[in-house]
């Protein structure tokens, strides 16, 4: 449980968590489209050459990095053995059946797996280096164009700082109900398929009751302090672009450039 | 008497090697005789709940071992051993009501006994002596437990744990939030099972009343370590140090220590209201006498 790597935020005042979580929300955005313009060795070789500059500004150990590949590892797998097995093209180093590996879809598996290990990089730098509260105003701020369509961005961002706001409180829930089970006699993570799926009902039922019971209580806490969505808010965290947002960009943007040129 | 639970250098950390790394308990050695009544106390994160975790082995030690009933626990010990430990220990959580999730209240209370392999009719026949036992009506079986009010849901959910009839009873706070009836029907319920079904009861509590009207044997923590072991007598002797633990004094310990900061002689500090009461009558016949 205590692994998981959302919402992980890791406290710092490095150049990274200066920065403003807006800029490095779209930052991230654009980051992960450049990915799919690269092609080659050399566009990927600059924009490894890239994140591994925000690693180093971000002053957050690799090993962080590392153990958030570790829960996708199977998807990754599973992704670049496709594109190893099935693309066609190339010369044939080895046929079975319909599958065939050829030296062109050893090179795109290699890319792709570069591409997933990139995308979960820069996501990583993001949510140790962001608090969960501030990507939901960074999200607020960049939504805020479509506010003039009349999209309720304001109550869009309120769910998403409530909803961020209770997964560790219902992390900590889960981790007593466990417990509490355990004590029971309940064996988690273990038997037959039938039988852990049995074991999930008494988890999630009293994880359910209690969701409910939160939500009751928040709404109940919201509306006697006055809380209506109508109201036009101002914040009590405001974060301003600051020159180091301004930096980040320009290199973001020469590197996207690199990557164009560099391309097939 | 033999010991039913003992603790020899136990230390734990919670998400070691992390930065998150914490350190819950220290070195901690502890024997809990057969059939005594303990009552754990210390201020809010000073390790009570890591502590008693360990005796369910919900938790191992990060080094040290624990024995409980004559089976070793230690970091080496394997998960899938695990089930065996728990039969014998119930675990009483706080706001254990959070835990019902059945159609009816007898299923809920069925639930543990059956996962150590009771069968359907024994299960139903130790739920239905539980439901007696902490003064359930027969008439709420078939109900929803999510029908009943907090009270009544704090009941099922003990009835669940002692429906398995296990050896050691470990209450973590199970009072809070009731009142004061349900409470006190509660804790004599805990002395009951002490008394009479010889059941060895840890309690964890911050009620200082409970610990000097039920505990036969009380541990202070404070920062992952036991400073103090003793009778209530000996824990309660030296008020300073009680406050300096951020604990309080039982009430009528308070009161008397108020009566002595005024200039009442009482000497002792008494622990409980009846020996507060017989110490004031005391003092108001010798008050008579010199009078005369």
């Amino acid at each position: 449980m205590n692994n998981f790597l959302f919402g992980r935020y890791l406290p710092g005042n490095s150049w990274v968590h200066q920065m403003s979580p807006q800029s490095k929300l779209m930052l991230s955005f654009y980051f992960v489209i450049v990915i799919f313009f690269a092609n080659n060795l050399a566009s990927y070789a600059a924009l490894a050459a890239l994140i591994a500059i925000v690693i180093l500004l971000s002053g957050v150990s690799i090993l962080f990095f590392l153990k958030g590949i570790r829960p996708l590892i199977w998807l990754i797998i599973f992704t670049v053995a496709l594109q190893i097995l099935f693309s066609a093209g190339g010369t044939v180093l080895w046929k079975w059946g319909p599958f065939s590996v050829t030296n062109l879809s050893l090179i795109n598996g290699g890319f792709i797996f570069i591409r997933f290990l990139l995308i979960i990089m820069i996501s990583t730098v993001l949510t140790l280096t962001t608090t969960p509260l501030a990507i939901a105003d960074g999200v607020q701020t960049v939504l805020k164009p479509l506010k003039k369509v009349k999209f309720p961005v304001d109550t869009l961002a309120l769910m998403l700082s409530i909803a961020l706001r209770f997964v560790p409180t219902l992390m900590d829930e889960m981790e007593t109900i466990l417990n509490a089970q355990r004590s029971r006699g309940v064996d988690f993570g273990s038997g037959s398929l039938k039988h852990r799926v049995q074991a999930a009902v008494p988890l999630l039922v009293p994880l359910f009751t209690g969701a409910i019971n939160h939500a009751e209580n928040l709404s109940t806490a919201m509306e006697a302090r006055g809380f209506s969505d109508s109201e036009h808010r101002s914040k009590y965290r405001i974060y301003r672009w600051q020159l180091k947002d301004t930096v980040s960009w320009l290199v973001f943007l020469l590197v996207g450039g690199l990557v164009l040129y560099l391309r097939k | 008497m033999d010991k039913a639970i003992s603790f020899e250098q136990v230390t734990h950390t919670y998400q070691a090697n992390t930065p998150y790394a914490q350190n819950a308990l220290a070195d901690v050695s502890l024997v809990i005789p057969n059939n005594s009544f303990t009552a754990i106390i210390g201020h809010t994160g000073s390790g009570k709940s890591t502590l008693v975790q360990h005796i369910n082995a919900l938790l191992k030690p990060t080094k040290g071992s624990v024995q409980v009933l004559g089976k070793v626990i230690t970091s080496a010990t394997t998960n899938k051993n695990l089930k065996a430990f728990r039969q014998h220990v119930g675990m009483v959580f706080q706001f254990p009501e959070k835990q019902l999730f059945e159609e009816t209240v007898i299923k809920d209370i069925m639930f543990g006994p059956k996962n150590y392999g009771v069968s359907d009719a024994d299960a139903q026949q130790a739920a239905k002596s539980a439901m007696k036992l902490v003064g359930l009506d027969e008439s709420l079986a078939e109900k929803s437990p999510f029908d009943l009010s907090g009270g009544q849901m704090r009941r099922v959910a003990i009835a669940g744990v002692l429906a398995m009839k296990p050896e050691i009873l470990i209450l973590d706070e199970p009072t809070a939030g009731l009142d004061p009836r349900g409470h006190k029907e509660i804790m004599d319920l805990a002395q009951q099972l002490h008394d009479k079904d010889q059941m060895t009861i840890i309690l964890v509590t911050h009620q200082m009343d409970d610990v000097v009207n039920y505990a036969s044997q009380v541990v202070v923590m404070d920062e992952g370590k036991i400073v103090k072991t003793g009778t209530a007598a000996e824990i309660f002797a030296d008020p300073g140090w009680v406050y300096k633990m951020q604990l309080n004094l039982p009430s009528s310990a308070e009161f008397a220590q108020k009566l002595v900061d005024s200039g009442v002689p009482i000497g002792k500090l008494p622990l409980t209201i009846d020996q507060l009461a017989t110490k004031i009558s005391q003092l108001v016949a010798e008050g008579a006498d010199t009078d005369e």
